[in-house]
C-alpha cells in the first residue's frame, strides 16, 4: 500500500491518470518515460484495456454510477469488457461482500449513502479483480461515518494482499501504507516509510499536507521516534515524563474559548420541517446565535445541518416553530432582502460563480442592491484584499484553482457585510495550506464581528476554531455546548461517527482534553515542573 | 435525490422483453398519430391509464402533473384559437375559434397528454439498462443506446444543480422575477453559466470513469441478466400490432378525424 500525498496541483492526480493512461490517452499531454504494469509497459494499451488489471476509483462518486441497481452496477465493467454472463454472476457476490453491500443488489444506488456508493464504486473496480487498485482520494466527499467505512474497507484490501495506491491530504489516515510518496511541483521529493517520512512536519506542511497531530505533539517534546498509534504515543510520553499519574480521570480544567454573551442575531425557536410527504428532516430544534459567535455544526450527512441553514437564510419556511431574524419573523422576509444580514456560502462555489473575472463576480452581490458604484468599488477591492485575491481581479474565475475559487465565494458573500455568515463545508477538497488560509479568514472575520456558523465534517477544524458545537441526527440535536464538553461525550461521538483529532484523545490518557499539538505539549510541561 | 423514473414492481409489463417494450411505445405512438377525434382518443388514454396504475406508475404520473398541464394547455389553446377552418364563433386578427377548431385543439391536447403519459409509462417500467440492450437489439449502435440511457441519468442532475445555483443567487440579492419575458430570461444567465461549467466538469468525470471501467473494449458488452423472449411478449405483441391496425383503421375509415377539420379527412 502505497499513499501519496501533496498539495493541489502537485501532480497526484496527474500520476494517478497516466497508471491508467487517461493521460495521455483522454486528456492529452506529453508524456515521456514508461509505466510498467506486471513487468510490461502499457505505451499501447488503451484505457479501457487496462480496466481489469488497475482499477480506479475517484473522488466524485456521483460520477462514477451509471445504472439502477447496486447488481447492475457491479456488473457494469463486466460486461463492458464482455465477460461471460456465468463469470459475472460468480463475481457478483464476493465484490459486493467485499465491500460489505451483499443484500443490496436491488437498491437504487442514487438512495445510497454518500460512504455506500463510493464502497459500490470498489466494488464494481473489485468485480475485474485487478492487480492494482488506484484510489484518488477516496473520501474528500464523505461524512465522518463514509469516510470511516472506506478507510475499513481501504484496510481490508490491504490484509487481502492487494496493491493500492492511495491519494489522500490527511497524513494520519496514510500512517498504515507501506510507503510514502510526497510531490510537489510534479516531482517526488520525499519516499520512505511512514515512520521516516510522518515525523518530517516542516516538510510536510510546506507541501500542503496536515502532519499527524501524533508527530506535531512527539516533535514539540523532542522525542525522535515516529508513534504510530496513540498507544505509542503515550508509551513514548510515558517514558519522557515518567511522574505522569496514569489513568488520570479526564478534568475540563482548562477555560473554553469564549461562549460569546452577545445580542441575539438569529433565533431558531422548537423548528420542524419536512419536505413534502418526506420523514421530518428538522425535529423540534432551538438554537440562539449571537453576534461574534463562532458555532460548528457537525454530524453525518441527511442529519439536517444544511436544512437548518436553508432555513436560517429564509429559502425554507418551517412546518411549525419560528425562526427570528433580530426579532423578526423569517417567514415574511425574502431572502433577497435578507442578504446583507445573513450570508450563506455554499459548499461548492462552482454553484455561484458566472462571471468573467474575479471583480465582477464580487461586485455581483453589491450591484443587486443598487449601491453606487464608487461603494461597490470600495467594498470589492475590501474583500479581495481580505481573501487574498487583489492580484487576481481581472482573472477568469474559472481558471482559478479550487481553494482561490472558495475564497472568492466566500468574498462575493463578504461583499454584503453580513452580519453573520453560514459556510457549508468550507474546506472540502482544499489541501492544508488552503485549509489554513480560509479558516485564519473566517477566524478574522469572526475576531472583527461576524458571527460565524460553520458546517463541517472536520475534527481539527472544530477543535481548533469553534466556541460552541451543535451535533444533529436525523433531525434533532443531540448536543450543545462547549468543544472540550463535546469531545468526552463518548458515546455521542460513537454513535455519530465523529472522531475526535487524535491529539485529543490522546490528552484524555493524561486526564485533560488539549484541543491542539501546541495545547497538550504546554499542559504536559506544566504538569512536568 | 432519485434520479430515475423507474419504479420496481415487477408487474407483467415491467417483464416484458426490453425490445418489445421499446415496440411498445412506438405503437403507441403510432395509434395516437392517426387519430385527431378527441372522442375517439378517449379509450386510448383510458387504456393507456389503466396499463399506468395497472404497472404502479401513478405515482410518477402525479409527479409530471404540472409538466402535462404546460405542455398540453399552451398546446391546446394555441390551436383552438388559430386553427383557421370551420365557421368562426369568434374572428377577430389574431384569433379565431370556431366548433372545428376547438374540437382541434381539444385533440391535439389529448394527443400530446397521450404521448407523454406512453413515455412516463414506458420510464416507469423500463430500466435504463433495458433500453440501452433494447436498442441494441433493434440494430442501434451500443455506443448510441449507451448515450440515450446516460442522458436519463444526467438530466435529473442537472436539474438539481440549477435549483441549488437558482438559490445562491437568490441569496446574493439576484432577483429572478424583475422585467419583462424577455428580459427574465436574459436574467437566468447567472444560473446557466454555472450549471453548463458543472454539466462539463461533470461529463469529463463520467467519461474517464466509463473508460476506467472498460467502456470502449468491446462494440458487444455482455448483460449479466438474460434477456429471453417469452409467450406473454408474443401475446403483448399481437395485442399492440391489433391496436396499431385499430388506431388506422379508424385514421382510414373517417373515424379518427373530426369532419371538416382535421388534415387527415
Amino acid at each position: 500500500m502505497i499513499g501519496i500525498m501533496g498539495a493541489s496541483g502537485a501532480g497526484k492526480s496527474t500520476l494517478a491518470k497516466v497508471l491508467n493512461r487517461i493521460i495521455p490517452e483522454l486528456e492529452g499531454g506529453d508524456l515521456r518515460g514508461v509505466v510498467m504494469l506486471g513487468g510490461r509497459s502499457i505505451a499501447d494499451a488503451h484505457v479501457c484495456d487496462l480496466a481489469g488489471d488497475l482499477g480506479m476509483v475517484f473522488q466524485d462518486f456521483e460520477s462514477q454510477l451509471f445504472s439502477t441497481t447496486v447488481a447492475h452496477e457491479v456488473a457494469f465493467a463486466m460486461e463492458r469488457i464482455g465477460m461471460p454472463r456465468e463469470e459475472i454472476l460468480a463475481r457478483l457476490e464476493p465484490a459486493l461482500e467485499a465491500v460489505g453491500l451483499r443484500g443490496f443488489e436491488d437498491r437504487d444506488p442514487t438512495t445510497l449513502s454518500g460512504g455506500q456508493k463510493q464502497r459500490l464504486a470498489i466494488a464494481s473496480v473489485l468485480a475485474l479483480r485487478p492487480r492494482v487498485v488506484v484510489l484518488d482520494e477516496p473520501t474528500t466527499d464523505l461524512d465522518p461515518e463514509g469516510r470511516a467505512e472506506v478507510f475499513a474497507l481501504i484496510r481490508r484490501m490491504r490484509e487481502e494482499g492487494i496493491s493500492l495506491i492511495v491519494i489522500e491530504h490527511e497524513a494520519e489516515e496514510l500512517r498504515q501504507c507501506d510507503r510514502v510518496v510526497i510531490l510537489r511541483d510534479g516531482s517526488i521529493i520525499a519516499e520512505g516509510t511512514p515512520a521516516t517520512v510522518m515525523p518530517k512536519i516542516e516538510l510536510l506542511e510546506e507541501c500542503g499536507i496536515n502532519a499527524p497531530g501524533l508527530d506535531r505533539v512527539a516533535r514539540l517534546l523532542g522525542i525522535d521516534d515516529h508513534p504510530a498509534s496513540i498507544g505509542d504515543a503515550e508509551a513514548h510520553i510515558r517514558t519522557l515524563l515518567p511522574h505522569l499519574s496514569p489513568g488520570a480521570e479526564v478534568q475540563l480544567d482548562r477555560a473554553d474559548r469564549k461562549i460569546v454573551e452577545s445580542k441575539t442575531i438569529l433565533e431558531i425557536d422548537s423548528v420542524s420541517f419536512s419536505y413534502s410527504g418526506g420523514p421530518r428532516v428538522l425535529d423540534d430544534i432551538s438554537l440562539t446565535i449571537g453576534a461574534g459567535e463562532f458555532i460548528a455544526i457537525v454530524g453525518q450527512n441527511g442529519s439536517g445541518k444544511t436544512t437548518l441553514a436553508k432555513m436560517s437564510v429564509g429559502l425554507l419556511a418551517p412546518d411549525s416553530g419560528e425562526v427570528l431574524l433580530e426579532g423578526r419573523d423569517r417567514t415574511t422576509l425574502r431572502p433577497a432582502e435578507t442578504a446583507r444580514e445573513i450570508g450563506y456560502v455554499f459548499q461548492n462555489p462552482d454553484h455561484q460563480i458566472f462571471a468573467d473575472t474575479v471583480e465582477a463576480e464580487v461586485k455581483f452581490g453589491p450591484r443587486n442592491f443598487g449601491l453606487d458604484d464608487r461603494e461597490i468599488e470600495s467594498r470589492s477591492a475590501e474583500v479581495l484584499q481580505a481573501v487574498g485575491l487583489e492580484n487576481e481581479r481581472d482573472t477568469d474565475p474559472f481558471l482559478l484553482g479550487k481553494g482561490q475559487r472558495q475564497r472568492l465565494a466566500v468574498a462575493s458573500v463578504l461583499a454584503l457585510r453580513p452580519r453573520l455568515l453560514i459556510l457549508d463545508e468550507p474546506t472540502t477538497g482544499l489541501d492544508y495550506r488552503e485549509q489554513r488560509k480560509m479558516m485564519k479568514l473566517v477566524s478574522e472575520l469572526n475576531a472583527s464581528g461576524v458571527a460565524i456558523v460553520m458546517i463541517t465534517h472536520t475534527p481539527w477544524l472544530v477543535a481548533e476554531y469553534a466556541h460552541r458545537v451543535v451535533l444533529m441526527r436525523a433531525g434533532r440535536k443531540l448536543f450543545e455546548g462547549p468543544v472540550r464538553e463535546f469531545f468526552i461525550r463518548d458515546e455521542l461521538l460513537r454513535t455519530s461517527s465523529f472522531k475526535p483529532p487524535e491529539v485529543t484523545t490522546l490528552s484524555r490518557r493524561f486526564g485533560t482534553v488539549a484541543l491542539s499539538a501546541a495545547e497538550l505539549v504546554e499542559w504536559l510541561r506544566g504538569r512536568a515542573q | 435525490m432519485k434520479t430515475s423514473l423507474y419504479i420496481d414492481r415487477g408487474s407483467i409489463v415491467h417483464r416484458l422483453h426490453p425490445t418489445l417494450k421499446i415496440f411498445a411505445l412506438f405503437a403507441a405512438f403510432w395509434s395516437i398519430y392517426w387519430i385527431d377525434n378527441p372522442l375517439t382518443l378517449v379509450p386510448f388514454i383510458a387504456a393507456e391509464f389503466a396499463v399506468g396504475i395497472a404497472i404502479g406508475a401513478g405515482e410518477n404520473v402525479y409527479r409530471f402533473r404540472w409538466f402535462f398541464l404546460l405542455i398540453v394547455l399552451p398546446t391546446m389553446i394555441t390551436w383552438m384559437i388559430s386553427y383557421r377552418r370551420g365557421t368562426p364563433i369568434i374572428n377577430l386578427p389574431l384569433i379565431h375559434a370556431s366548433k372545428e377548431s376547438i374540437l382541434f385543439g381539444l385533440g391535439k391536447g389529448m394527443k400530446v397528454a397521450a404521448l407523454v403519459l406512453a413515455s412516463v409509462i414506458f420510464l416507469s417500467s423500463t430500466k435504463v439498462e433495458e433500453l440501452s440492450v433494447g436498442l441494441s437489439r433493434l440494430g442501434f449502435p451500443y455506443r448510441f443506446g449507451f448515450t440515450i440511457t446516460l442522458a436519463f441519468r444526467l438530466v435529473p442532475l442537472f436539474i438539481d444543480s440549477a435549483l441549488t445555483v437558482v438559490d445562491a443567487q437568490r441569496l446574493r440579492g439576484y432577483d429572478f422575477d424583475e422585467g419583462g419575458p424577455f428580459e427574465r430570461i436574459r436574467r437566468y444567465v447567472p444560473v446557466i453559466i454555472p450549471v453548463f461549467m458543472g454539466a462539463l466538469r461533470k461529463a469529463n468525470n463520467m467519461a474517464m470513469a466509463l473508460e476506467a471501467r472498460g467502456f470502449g473494449r468491446s462494440n458487444q458488452p455482455t448483460s449479466f441478466i438474460e434477456y429471453r423472449m417469452h409467450t406473454r411478449d408474443a401475446g403483448a405483441f399481437a395485442i399492440l400490432i391489433a391496436v396499431g391496425t385499430v388506431a388506422f383503421m379508424l385514421y382510414w375509415t373517417g373515424y379518427g378525424a373530426i369532419p371538416g377539420a382535421s388534415i387527415h379527412s
